[in-house]
């Protein structure tokens, strides 16, 4: 138990960045944003399905360097990893399950 | 027990250390973004499936331009409000650096400077609710726009979503202006540190929500 919470308390003093660091985060996410955009403005000429498939890779990266960089997930302790990425994977299946579930007017939502 | 025995920081004050070995207010406010993601989740997907459902008999009546707010703004608000709700995740994480190495100058700057942009994004958002209502989208599942009966509940599921969205940012600014005066206030209190971690925490949950209604809903 002790050891347990030894490690866990190790962990939540997580690394420290530099502000350097987070300037460089923030620039990057900054990046991915206006990317996002001229996708968005292009989108006509590259096909949807690739669209939808930049457009989610960047979503994904963003929220990513959020949670882990600003949020300090990475590198904090496992308990906070747990609680945030059990809901969140539960989310995500509940999300496309129900998208599937009501994708046509006819089936079982019908 | 040693969790608590070596927990006590330099003021001698022990943080709220539970059995588990860590800050039981961290724990409890990353619990409470466990739940806000899947409460978010469920009108995300809400607002997506009634969109779909309805996209297809509005755009029969060519009325599809009527249930579509970057059609009516653009994207380039919301882009500015993504901007502005990006660079305030940035000012918070700053805010918390200069906390943990006791830069209080530092520490006021960056974080009036969170409260300023999110304050901004309320307006923005104020705006655009604004804007969109003048325009006929309405908080109803049923009204008359243009002489036309209209049956679709994109208005509610947009404004829920988003109007839900916009309490927690305002709240987080309540909450962030709360922190800064507790902060001033009581400069050498060994809790600031860990009181500026939580809000910020939330803050950036706040900004998390974002880049997935910026995504899933405006440029979708």
């Amino acid at each position: 138990m002790a050891e347990h919470a030894t490690h866990d308390q190790h962990a939540e003093a997580h690394e420290s960045h530099s502000t350097r660091f987070y300037w460089m985060i923030g620039a990057i996410l900054a990046v991915i944003t206006a990317v996002e955009v001229a996708i968005f403005l292009v989108k006509d000429t590259i096909g949807h399905e690739l669209f939808l498939a930049i457009l989610f890779i960047l979503s994904i990266a963003k929220g990513a360097g959020v949670v882990m960089y600003f949020m300090h997930l990475r590198g904090d302790a496992r308990i906070f990893q747990l609680v945030f990425i059990v809901p969140f994977l539960l989310a995500v299946t509940l999300c496309l399950g129900f998208l599937t579930i009501f994708s046509h007017h006819v089936g079982i939502a019908g | 027990m040693s969790a608590t025995s070596h927990a006590h920081d330099e003021a001698g004050q022990a943080p709220l250390v539970g059995s588990l070995g860590v800050d039981s207010r961290k724990l409890g406010l990353w619990a409470f973004i466990g739940s806000e993601t899947l409460f978010f989740t469920a009108l995300i997907t809400t607002h997506l499936i009634f969109y779909a459902r309805t996209k297809a008999d509005l755009a029969a009546k060519g009325m599809l331009e009527h249930m579509d707010p970057k059609l009516y703004l653009g994207i380039d608000l919301t882009t500015i409000l993504a901007a502005i709700l990006l660079a305030s995740s940035l000012t918070m994480v700053l805010a918390l650096a200069a906390t943990k190495s006791k830069e209080w100058p530092k520490f006021r700057f960056w974080l009036l400077a969170t409260i300023v942009l999110g304050s901004a994004f309320v307006l923005g958002q104020v705006y655009e609710f604004t804007h969109l209502y003048h325009e006929g989208l309405k908080l109803a599942p049923q009204y008359v726009y243009e002489g036309e009966t209209v049956k679709s509940l994109f208005g509610v599921t947009f404004f829920v979503m988003t109007g839900f969205h916009g309490l927690h940012v305002t709240l987080g600014v309540v909450w962030l202006i709360a922190v800064y005066f507790k902060v001033r206030r009581f400069a050498a209190s060994p809790e600031n540190p860990m009181d500026v971690e939580l809000v910020g925490l939330y803050w950036h949950f706040v900004d998390l929500v974002w880049v997935a209604i910026f995504t899933l809903v405006y440029l979708i």
